[in-house]
């Protein structure tokens, strides 16, 4: 199961530091010594598969919440929609829909194309 | 392409203000016809080929592996790499260590191994066994050359 979990992790890093060698080798010795930090665990310890789940969390988040930017000349990464920044999304980014932050036991939000002072 | 330029001569026939750009044009888009074809194919063989002409054979994928693990820094002694090395009795890796040539094998023929046949390579044989029983690898070769 580490092993997997591992694998899942170093495809994780591919996937986000694509084209970055410095960043996908400290990504990768990073996530290594994360492993061996825990290889004494024995399989019958509980804190195994949090430790697991722990790790396919971390490739979730990799592969999902990161997007690379490369500075096309301009002095800040800000300035994106200026177009000084080329943003890399790929399939697999997270496109979340805000909506729903903030919304509770399951509330929805529904468009109906009233503004707050007609409520 | 060529139709325009057959269209612009005929249109230089009849009219003064084209007929003095038309013989400037007509050469320099020929050569450059001529210069793209040449440069297509050496451009090609730059690039790599993840195929050879004859599709991949055996000794080509144990080279191309035994030449990654002798890359891998972390390999206790290249004098036993073969291509029936086992990774962990006879080159000293651990685990991940393991995972990380199996990612890197990956890497090399471009291709994605499936979690539990990944699990399952140990040695280099078993390795060259796995990327030989991809049909990939003679797909490409058929369409690049067909």
């Amino acid at each position: 199961m580490a092993l997997v979990a591992y694998r899942h992790l170093l495809r994780s890093t591919r996937i986000a530091f694509q084209g970055d060698l410095p960043l996908l080798k400290a990504a990768r010795q990073e996530a290594r010594n994360g492993f061996l930090a825990q290889a004494s665990l024995r399989p019958e310890d509980p804190a195994l598969g949090l430790a697991i789940a722990h790790a396919e969390q971390v490739s979730k988040i990799l592969v999902e919440n990161i997007v690379q930017g490369k500075n096309q000349g301009g002095d800040k990464y800000r300035e994106a929609i200026d177009g000084d920044v080329e943003l890399r999304i790929h399939e697999k980014t997270e496109r979340g829909d805000n909506d729903t932050i903030k919304m509770p036991n399951g509330q929805k939000v529904v468009l109906d194309g009233k503004t707050c002072a007609e409520r | 392409m060529l139709r325009t330029v057959l269209l612009r001569s005929a249109r230089s026939a009849t009219c003064q203000a084209v007929r003095r750009s038309s013989p400037i044009a007509r050469p320099a888009l020929a050569s450059s016809f001529v210069k793209q074809s040449q440069f297509a194919p050496s451009a090609f063989q730059a690039a790599r080929c993840y195929s050879a002409a004859a599709g991949l054979e055996k000794p080509e994928v144990e080279g191309r592996i035994i030449d990654l693990l002798k890359n891998f820094d972390k390999v206790s002694d290249p004098t036993k790499l073969s291509a029936s090395s086992h990774f962990a009795n006879d080159l000293g890796l651990d685990s991940l260590d393991t995972v990380e040539v199996v990612m890197a094998i990956e890497e090399e023929f471009s291709i994605e191994i499936p979690d539990k046949e990944a699990d399952a390579i140990h040695s280099v044989d078993k390795a060259v066994e796995y990327i030989l029983a991809q049909p990939d690898g003679k797909s490409v070769h058929s369409f690049l050359y067909a």
